[in-house]
């Protein structure tokens, strides 16, 4: 009788303990509920991608529309509406739909929505946005109800990363149909959100989808404010009036990392921020003056003084998460030197004059520097700061600084008057061949095309034209690996520094996960442990 | 009077007409293609064309500006090309807040400056007079962004008193409207202070305190109402500068109001949302003008609009 009634009480003292150790682990748990408020600093100018590929709009709609596929953290391919696909040849791709997934207005997503979002935005006359960052897809081809075939015009090797682009989510026919130019203020998709409420210039809330598909939201409600003015952004963090605060002001990051009601989260970007040279205008069409400038500029120092650890160095013309990426080790073969740096120029042919200014047959050494300001992290800044570093190697340096627009379309003209420019190339595909063709191929000269340093290496040409057609991973890293030792050699442009993606939110924002894309917030999994 | 009020609501059409034909050739004048911006990095030359030839660009200027001013007849503003939205819905969004915000600037202004004005005047020479006078040299030379970022500072942060920024309720308000209003109640007390000044040294004045009268009445009676008529101008003028102060304070206290929506418009060169606008504005600023007048009349009957 006692051995019976020892063990009752064991097993009750067990029980007890488990559901005490299981009270304790909940607490840790995801709690959920809450509204998640985020400041930013404009609007968004439409949440259809249709029309809008900037990060604001893309913050938002990402949450409501979904692609086939997305790139993850570690910027890789991963099945998002899609859950397998298949490359049946260079130019056709198959892929098989996810099956049982309503839009947000009950409609079901099956092969003829995918077909009605890439028909809509490869339209010819009116093409959406995003469709010239896409490549050449020609037409997507019905097979079953739930399976669809991406079609290429040609052989297109980044077809995958096209397809996981973030302007690239499913919209519902049946919506876009009904609504006409109301749905880009009010999209319908398959999103872990809803969309609720858009009032211009001020707010735009998106609500839970207890219908949602896959791992669903803990937050009932994401609420996107717009407060332009950097400092007022991070006062209404530290009073409560936002939770989340995206493009915090760098100078205040230290300042929260130290709080520990606050947390500070930064991921490295995929934009790498660089002065051009224009390489049709002499001297810059000389390699030992753009080794000269190089070796003179004391690049880490720079960007060091003006923006801390809110960047990174760059190493290379491409961010590390690229796929293709290649580290241009360019410390190793254009260390800062300045006795190097004025070695060169004298090889070119060039003397100190008496001012200092370097000269060849009576011409002083002076280079236009053109820049906007504002458009990335201390732009305007690290040209003052180049101008002055040239000086100490006899390089004389006229710097403007003009508004963006401006700027826009002086590098856009058919020719450019400028000797350096300062600009900058972000990736939204994660692949080499958005990354280097656009910028490094000698066929892709303005106005349509951005090599404005008017660059041309036959052989770095055939390998991205190449690596672009190759479906073959492995044979695309080679060419790309060639194509970046090359470009490292000529050196059109000298990469300055590679963005990060700055967090600063509360404490009990949880869950948050940075993601290298500037174009990508990944908060549908945030809980609030209030 | 009538008479007056119509003859001049129908002058300012051709003032009117005259702006849009104005902003359209700056616009012109501007660097920059809106087809190319909106489109963005990637954009095809034949996309860019396209969106050209979509939003009339490739038509000569008085081309586009007969087509504005016909479609204007029928009460069309156009549609904003950066968002594909009638410019009519983007008024009507950013509008009520920034009349809001510029009418309680102005009344801040306007009670504030002429009250304080009159204080000074009273009490001339005395501790209080010098303070205010001090306190009016610093409202006026204080940039709207400086003074608007330390108020949220020792309001928001410090004291946790109001919010720092946003629109909805009254303590929203507060905030912008004293940081708007700050430059120009300085200037209207610094105004009324010598134009009270200047009344009270009156020879009716003078005879209304022989006479006995209450001090305080003879002040806002006779004096103050004969101070207001320089003091009107003043506030007319700074009206304008208020249309135009809105702009930094929406920005600092992120208040969706018309003026930061002007400026987003020409960053992007959005014509078409930049000239409804632009035509609202003028339209309000002809409007205060009209009060002014209407006002002088009001408080001098000496004026008459036969």
């Amino acid at each position: 009788m006692r051995t019976l009634t020892m063990a009752v009480v064991l097993c009750m003292a067990l029980a007890i303990t488990g559901v005490a150790g299981s009270m304790g682990s909940l607490a840790f748990a995801q709690k959920p509920g809450g509204t998640l408020t985020i400041a930013r600093p404009t609007d968004a100018v439409s949440l259809d991608p249709q029309q809008e590929t900037t990060a604001p709009g893309t913050w938002v709609y990402q949450l409501i529309l979904e692609p086939l596929l997305v790139l993850d953290t570690h910027m890789k391919v991963q099945p998002k509406l899609a859950t397998s696909w298949k490359v049946l040849s260079p130019t056709r791709t198959r892929f098989f739909l996810r099956k049982g997934v309503r839009f947000h207005d009950g409609t079901p997503v099956n092969a003829e929505a995918v077909k009605f979002t890439y028909d809509r935005a490869f339209n010819p006359t009116s093409p959406g946005r995003w469709a010239s960052l896409a490549g050449p897809i020609a037409r997507v081809d019905v097979v079953d109800d739930s399976t669809v075939d991406i079609v290429t015009s040609k052989s297109y090797g980044p077809i995958l990363n096209s397809v996981a682009m973030p302007y690239a989510g499913i919209v519902s026919p049946t919506a876009v149909q009904k609504m006409g130019t109301q749905f880009s203020r009010a999209p319908v998709g398959t999103g872990p959100f809803k969309f609720e409420e858009w009032r211009s210039n001020n707010r735009i809330s998106i609500v839970r989808d207890p219908q949602y598909w896959g791992q669903k939201a803990y937050l009932d409600k994401i609420v996107f404010r717009v407060i332009p003015e950097e400092s007022a952004r991070t006062i209404a963090l530290q009073t409560g009036e936002v939770d989340f605060v995206l493009q915090p002001a760098p100078t205040a990051l230290p300042t929260f990392a130290r709080d520990k009601r606050f947390k500070v989260d930064s991921v490295p970007g995929l934009r790498i921020v660089s002065i051009g040279m224009n390489l049709s205008l002499p001297p810059m069409n000389d390699v030992r003056v753009r080794r000269a400038i190089i070796h003179a500029v004391n690049r880490h120092s720079i960007f060091q003084s003006l923006l801390g650890d809110t960047v990174i160095d760059a190493r290379g013309v491409l961010a590390p998460d690229i796929f293709g990426f290649a580290d241009m080790q360019l410390d190793k073969l254009y260390p800062y030197d300045k006795a190097k740096a004025k070695d060169l120029l004298r090889e070119a042919g060039y003397t100190p004059g008496p001012d200092g200014i370097m000269q060849r047959g009576g011409q002083p050494l002076t280079l236009k520097h053109i820049s906007g300001r504002g458009r990335v992290p201390k732009d305007a800044e690290i040209g003052e700061a180049v101008q002055a570093q040239l000086r100490e190697v006899g390089i004389d340096v006229k710097y403007e600084v003009q508004e963006w627009g401006r700027v826009f379309s002086l590098l856009k003209a058919a020719t450019l008057g400028y000797h350096l420019f300062t600009t900058h190339w972000g990736v939204p595909t994660g692949d080499s061949d958005f990354g280097l063709f656009p910028v490094f191929d000698s066929k892709q000269l303005p106005p349509p095309g951005w090599n404005t340093a008017r660059y041309s290496n036959p052989r770095v040409d055939k390998a991205l034209e190449e690596a672009q057609a190759s479906i073959d991973p492995a044979k695309r890293k080679e060419l790309y690996a060639e194509a970046q030792r090359l470009i490292a050699q000529d050196l059109p442009e000298i990469p300055i520094y590679n963005t990060r993606e700055n967090f600063v939110y509360a404490a009990y924002v949880k869950g948050f996960v940075p993601h290298p894309s500037e174009y990508t917030l990944l908060v549908h999994g945030v809980w609030l442990q209030k | 009077m009538a008479r007056f009020v119509l003859r001049r609501v129908a002058a300012t059409l051709p003032v009117l007409l005259g702006i849009v034909f104005l902003v359209m050739a700056l616009l012109e004048f501007i660097p920059g293609d809106p087809a190319a911006l909106m489109l963005g990095d990637a954009a095809t030359p034949q996309a860019v064309a396209a969106l050209r030839h979509q939003i009339g660009l490739d038509r000569p200027l008085v081309i586009r500006y007969a087509y504005y001013v016909s479609r204007l007849a029928v009460g069309n503003l156009g549609s904003s090309i950066r968002e594909n939205r009638p410019v009519a819905a983007e008024l009507r969004d950013t509008l009520p807040a920034t009349f809001q915000l510029g009418v309680a600037a102005l009344a801040i202004a306007v009670v504030g400056g002429v009250t304080l004005g009159g204080i000074s005047a009273a009490r001339r020479n005395t501790a209080l007079d010098n303070l205010i006078r001090v306190a009016s040299l610093v409202g006026i030379s204080m940039p709207i962004f400086w003074t608007g970022l330390v108020l949220i500072i020792v309001f928001s942060l410090w004291l946790r008193l109001l919010p720092p920024g946003g629109i909805g309720t009254l303590s929203h308000l507060i905030l912008p409207a004293v940081t708007l209003a700050a430059p120009s109640l300085a200037l209207v007390a610094r105004m009324a202070r010598s134009a009270v000044l200047e009344v009270l040294g009156e020879d009716y004045v003078r005879t209304a305190h022989s006479k006995g009268a209450d001090p305080t009445r003879v002040l806002f009676r006779h004096a103050v109402r004969n101070a207001l008529i320089p003091v009107v101008t003043v506030v007319g003028l700074q009206a304008g500068q208020l249309l135009g102060g809105t702009v930094i304070t929406e920005t600092v206290f992120a208040w969706p109001g018309m003026g930061r929506m002007i400026v987003n418009a020409i960053f992007s060169r959005d014509f078409v949302l930049l000239q409804g606008g632009i035509l609202v504005l003028a339209v309000i600023a002809l409007g205060i003008n009209l009060l002014v007048d209407l006002t002088y009349a009001y408080l001098d009957p000496r004026i008459s609009y036969a």
